[in-house]
């Protein structure tokens, strides 16, 4: 299934002849490249910044670094997944310049263990009908609450891995740590993010 | 061979790279037959599982509503152009 943010498929050639154009300053060339992509990236920036001014303004600082770089768009990429990358690296520099807020603590949503290495306290099986989130606005909307409450490292960690779907060495290029530490955070952002539907999931929950 | 017994915390720390293949021959029998045996970790499993798919489907759905881009935003972008 092709994901609704990566873009039609494009004939290669159409696409080598948009950038032969777009480096030689056609300005139909960039309206046609904005207007094909802005609004799979503008869905892509929502996501990560929660804003709706943050967003248009991530979307507009990536463009215009898009147009500024497309000399150096090799061509080895798709030209919609490279666009991806920049919208994800100006949202992520957004994300910076908001400040750092305090981190909550992540522990209190992870399993916890007896020295002997059983789980204390599984908690009850979910149920067996989970309302899709594809139907249902109020899944979607506490999915996504829930997702929005997670501390920011983590955050961005499950949103660039599970959502816009980087791999793990790509998102440890644009957040700037290991790839291990990508994984670390990946794994406890889930198991997090597990802990908070739990209770709306497990047997007798509305 | 007895595949080495993995305790229900070692279970859950290798199950992002279960879930990755990432885990050598020897680990994955051993996670396995951890799991043959613990209904706890079969459950913690599938709802590990649910937790990624529901999270992309929340976030799909979204961005598939919000497709439609404002025409002032397009204009906007495109009169950076003549900053550029």
């Amino acid at each position: 299934m092709r994901r609704p943010d990566r873009g039609p498929e494009p004939k290669a050639q159409d696409e080598q002849s948009l950038v032969l154009r777009l480096r030689a300053g056609d300005e139909a060339a960039f309206a046609e490249l904005v207007r094909e992509n802005a609004g799979r990236l503008l869905a892509v920036a929502r996501r990560m910044l929660r804003s709706e001014d943050d967003a248009r303004d991530a979307l507009q600082d990536a463009f215009l670094q898009a147009f500024r770089g497309i000399d150096g768009f090799e061509g080895d990429a798709r030209l919609s997944t490279w666009l991806h990358r920049i919208v994800i690296n100006a949202c992520l520099m957004k994300l910076r310049s908001r400040g750092r807020k305090p981190e909550g603590s992540i522990e209190e949503l992870l399993p916890r263990f007896y020295a002997d290495g059983h789980r204390i306290d599984p908690g009850p099986p979910w149920r067996a009908e989970i309302p899709d989130p594809v139907e249902s606005r109020e899944a979607r909307t506490l999915v996504r609450a829930s997702i929005d409450r997670l501390p920011e490292i983590y955050r961005s960690v499950l949103l660039l891995r599970d959502i816009e779907e980087l791999s793990t060495e790509e998102t440890a290029l644009l957040l700037d740590i290991k790839a291990d530490t990508v994984k670390v955070r990946l794994h406890r952002a889930r198991q997090a993010l597990r802990a908070l539907l739990a209770p709306h999931f497990t047997s007798g929950a509305a | 061979m007895t595949a080495r017994k993995l305790s229900c915390r070692e279970l859950i720390e290798f199950l992002a790279a279960y879930l990755d293949g990432e885990l050598a021959p020897e680990e994955r029998a051993a996670f396995e037959t951890h799991l043959s045996s613990c209904p706890y970790c079969v459950d913690y499993l599938a709802t590990y599982r649910e937790t990624i798919h529901l999270g992309k489907q929340a976030l799909a759905a979204e961005s598939e509503i919000l497709e439609k881009v404002p025409a002032d935003l397009v204009d906007a972008i495109l009169a950076t152009r003549s900053r550029s």
